[in-house]
């Protein structure tokens, strides 16, 4: 059996392991665009971070890994076509055109960075890093310029936004919504963030869409704002990644979004192909399919669909868009669906704020947690946390709690071990309506 | 735009003789036919058969009798005319032409031939007559595209869909799991209530919105310049941030442009209830275009009718109609003509007078001339609008009317009282706001009418009383106008 994946990324090599782990005999390539392999996204961030001190330094899977496994990867081979009546592939790689044939095949060609909607965005000052390439132009880019702007406040924008202050730059950050973050923190879990960033000089324009990127004769750029307008050196891209798959064939179904449709053994409309990764959606945190582009999924996606590969064997769990980073001297973790986001289930939805102490220690460190829950059942259904001390593993936790539709009650009934230099009385993830300390108290 | 316009000559001819022939009750002579067509009537015999073999399909449910002298016409008790313009316009195709650019959005010239079965050269020719039509939308289809600003595009399929495509297949055609969801989610966000009509209006026009969402290069201009006066505006601000909630769940990129699309739909159709509109009147800025017409609209309506002030509810209803002209005037361009706009105004003169007809045109010509630079008598956007005044300034009078008892208590014998009563009865009858009888002691009357000067007056209570001169007179009529005047007042 061949098995061809496109994309070697987070979701192409967790395929590839695991149909190795099912398929000791299976003949496994992988094809992939660009020259190098196994490059972590965020790479840039850890490199501003001085958490590595070469970009080469961020890759989640080397050569060497794959070869160990006796898994083939083409790089530098772009897929131009798929036939799935003849199951071919044809593919470029070093100019030359070639076909490949294959018995099952999985599309894991994944998101990239783009605005479609914002004219000029593709000029050179305007910077993306997903790819190894792209990150290291960013690099030395961002090294020259002084004032940056920052297009999107979400998780990518806020990071950059945060380590480009640290680094003594200016940062303009533009966000169309009233707040940054808004998919995974509620409003007011936020504000604290918030007032770090302006304390720390970045000047935030919320409520703003770019509608356009226009270069100045100086090396500046202009990002035009609904009103009025920014110019800076460089123009960093934080908006939303979307998948990009002009290679696909009419049989293969795609969504209004352009993500591939596939069902939840990861099938898609034509037999023996395969989605997974940055290009299908996902059942998310209120249980419809939405789209949730994080390694975890692609990661998972990948491993399920490597499992259904022969006969449909396993389903697709779904995804709690569970999420963790430290911006402006906080730590924030997300997991599940946030109250603004309720909107869009038919459940009755109620929440729970609580700022509760870390150990028993005097000199203890607090979390403030929000808990999203069933009003009628008491079911958990998300919870975000905020905090000065890196909590952010208990965000699994209750990301399991949700998965294994656990209730407020069940939560208090969790059983953790008690030591009081790490923790406290109760379990900080223990839901006890006492133990709070008043949770607005220093938010205002 | 007219329905009409989707169907070649002899089609629209041929609805013309269904049309007739029911005005007519069923039958018409050849002469009066041909009168009506300005045909001749070897052209009419072409018209028939052709009738014939296109009702072929409705198996005897509709018959067409016609002996070179009279022409007739049977219909089953559950069709009707709109099933048979139904069945003209879904083998119209230009008609076809607008659906598979809706559901394509791009065609080339081979793809569409195909499909239709129709030549280069016929399909270029109906493209250029589509066009001729779309003008008025600004609009127009080139390289295989609709082209033109996204909010007018938009809204011609909106208007297409509604009201010449069969609405019912189009909803049925497209799965409505998410659209639900969507419009439930609106609804808690903007706390507003969606009454099943306004939902089924709302569903059309998401449809059409989302299967365009993702169009790059949209046009949008105009909007963004009509929008300036809005950025600031609240209910603006929710459409912006649900649009940008919805959307963030998919991938797909959303500008402004798209809930600028939408804020200019809502305010302009019927989607909102009068209630929640009047939450939002309340906090709008009234110095923007539309605000600051709806305020001097309604007060030269006020002035001309010469009433001190509306009824708190009436006055809010009027606020809410006015939004809705005047959203159409500001942002959009172009209509679809769904009533025959002649007749209409002719009947509406008949009925309400010519007064209200040329003050509607009054208030067109003001608005017009500041929100909108459209001009000319054959935009139909502004042929229905201007309905849309007459039909408002109608519902205020009516309501504003207050009805005027009148007791007519004729001193005579029993047989003139009788014949005389009633024509008098019939003569007052057209007289607006007034409700005439014999008298009857029980009743309480504003005014009564008699030929002798009563003997008491507490027999009439608090009437207003008229000793009629000579009876029928046009001295008496002028007289009795002027009381009823005097007592609207
Ligand atoms: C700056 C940035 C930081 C991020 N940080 C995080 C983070 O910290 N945590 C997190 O969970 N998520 C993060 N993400 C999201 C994360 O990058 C994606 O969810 C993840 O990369 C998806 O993996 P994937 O394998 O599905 O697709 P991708 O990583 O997009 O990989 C797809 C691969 O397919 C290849 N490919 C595409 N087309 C073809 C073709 N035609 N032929 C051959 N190969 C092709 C591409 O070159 C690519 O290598 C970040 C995203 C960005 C932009």
């Amino acid at each position: 059996m061949r098995v061809v994946i496109i994309g070697a990324s987070f979701a192409g090599v967790a395929a590839a392991f695991e149909v190795r782990h099912i398929h000791p005999d299976a003949e496994i390539l992988l094809l992939e665009k660009q020259d190098n392999l196994g490059y972590i996204p965020s790479g840039l961030h850890l490199y501003w971070d001085k958490k590595i001190s070469d970009l080469d330094e961020a890759r989640f899977v080397t050569e060497g890994q794959l070869d160990k496994h006796g898994i083939v990867y083409h790089l530098n081979a772009t897929v131009q076509k798929v036939n799935t009546t003849q199951k071919i592939i044809t593919y470029d790689q070093h100019d030359l055109s070639d076909q490949l044939s294959y018995d099952k095949l999985i599309i894991a060609a994944g998101s990239r960075q783009l605005s479609e909607k914002i004219t000029g965005s593709a000029q050179e000052s305007v910077l993306k890093y997903k790819r190894y390439d792209e990150a290291q132009a960013a690099l030395i880019k961002v090294e020259e310029s002084e004032h940056i702007t920052i297009i999107g406040g979400g998780q990518v924008g806020v990071e950059a936004a945060d380590l480009l202050t640290a680094m003594e730059k200016q940062v303009t950050l533009v966000e169309s919504m009233d707040y940054v973050l808004f998919k995974y923190l509620d409003e007011d879990m936020i504000k604290p963030i918030e007032k770090n960033m302006i304390e720390k000089g970045v000047d935030l324009r919320m409520r703003q869409t770019v509608s356009s990127i226009e270069m100045e004769p100086d090396q500046k750029v202009t990002v035009c704002l609904g009103e009025g307008s920014v110019t800076s050196y460089a123009v960093i891209m934080g908006v939303n990644v979307r998948p990009h798959l002009p290679f696909l064939d009419e049989t293969i179904k795609q969504h209004t979004d352009q993500t591939i449709a596939v069902d939840r053994y990861l099938r898609t409309s034509v037999e023996d192909v395969f989605a997974v990764g940055d290009c299908i959606q996902l059942s998310g945190p209120g249980e419809d399919r939405v789209y949730v582009p994080l390694i975890n999924n692609a990661v998972r996606t990948g491993i399920v669909a490597a499992a259904n590969l022969i006969e449909p064997s396993r389903t697709f769990k779904g995804s709690l868009r569970t999420i963790g980073t430290r911006v402006f001297g906080k730590y924030i973790a997300s997991t599940g669906m946030t109250e603004a986001e309720s909107l869009f289930t038919d459940r009755t939805v109620e929440s729970h704020r609580q700022k509760v102490r870390l150990t028993s220690l005097a000199d203890s460190d607090t979390v403030t947690l929000k808990y999203v829950y069933d009003a009628k059942t008491h079911e958990l259904l998300g919870a975000q946390m905020i905090s000065n001390a890196n909590i952010l593993e208990k965000i699994n936790v209750l990301a399991l709690a949700i998965q294994s539709k656990q209730t407020l009650e069940d939560l208090q009934q969790t059983d953790y071990f008690f030591n009081p230099a790490y923790s406290q009385m109760i379990a900080t993830t223990n839901l006890i309506a006492w133990m709070d300390e008043r949770a607005d108290e220093d938010e205002n | 735009m007219k329905i009409e316009h989707f169907l070649e000559k002899n089609e629209v001819r041929e609805i013309t003789i269904f049309n007739q022939l029911v005005l007519n009750g069923g039958t018409l002579s050849y002469g009066k036919m041909l009168n009506h067509l300005g045909v001749s009537k070897a052209s009419l015999e072409n018209d028939l058969s052709s009738i014939a073999v296109r009702i072929d399909g409705f198996d005897q449910k509709v018959q067409l009798q016609y002996d070179g002298q009279t022409i007739g016409l049977s219909m089953s008790d559950d069709l009707s005319l709109q099933q048979i313009y139904r069945l003209y316009l879904d083998q119209s195709i230009k008609l076809q032409i607008i659906t598979f650019l809706f559901k394509h959005q791009e065609f080339s010239i081979t793809q569409l031939t195909q499909k239709l079965a129709i030549s280069e050269s016929s399909l270029f020719r109906k493209i250029k007559e589509l066009n001729s039509h779309l003008k008025e939308f600004g609009i127009k289809i080139r390289n295989g595209q609709m082209q033109g600003e996204e909010l007018q595009i938009r809204y011609f399929y909106f208007q297409f869909y509604c009201y010449i495509e069969d609405k019912t297949t189009f909803l049925a055609e497209h799965p409505n799991d998410r659209l639900t969801q969507m419009i439930d989610a609106m609804e808690k966000f903007l706390n507003v209530t969606i009454t099943p009509e306004n939902r089924e209006r709302l569903t059309i026009w998401l449809i059409i919105s989302n299967a365009r969402v993702t169009i790059i290069d949209k046009q949008a201009k105009r909007l963004r310049t009509q929008m300036k006066a809005y950025r600031k505006d609240p209910f603006f601000h929710k459409i912006q941030v649900f649009v940008l909630r919805y959307f963030s769940r998919y991938s797909i990129e959303v500008d402004e442009v798209e809930s600028m699309i939408h804020f200019a739909f809502l305010l302009a159709f019927p989607v909102l209830t009068e209630p929640d509109f009047h939450e939002y009147r309340l906090l709008r800025d009234r110095h923007t275009p539309i605000a600051s017409m709806d305020t001097l609209i309604a007060e030269t309506i006020i002035n001309h009718f010469k009433y001190r002030r509306l009824p708190y509810m009436l006055e809010r209803d009027m606020s809410y109609h006015l939004t809705h002209i005047h959203t159409r005037l500001y942002f959009f361009q172009g209509d679809i003509e769904i009533y025959e706009y002649e007749g209409i105004i002719a009947k509406e003169k008949q009925i309400v007078g010519t007064n209200v007809v040329s003050f509607a045109r009054t208030l067109l010509k003001t608005s017009t001339k500041t929100l909108a630079d459209k001009t000319g008598e054959n935009n139909s956007l502004l042929k229905m609008e201007l309905l849309k005044y007459i039909s408002l300034l109608v519902l205020i009078t009516f309501k504003m009317a207050s009805v005027i008892q009148v007791g007519i208590d004729l001193k005579m014998d029993g047989l003139y009282k009788e014949t005389l009563g009633e024509l008098l009865i019939l003569k007052l009858k057209p007289i607006k706001g007034v409700k005439v009888e014999h008298y009857d002691p029980t009743k309480i009357y504003d005014l009564v009418l008699t030929n002798e000067e009563p003997k008491a007056q507490a027999n009439y209570d608090d009437a207003r009383i008229y000793i009629l001169s000579e009876i029928l007179s046009s001295f008496d009529m002028v007289n009795i106008q002027r009381i009823i005047q005097e007592l609207n007042k």
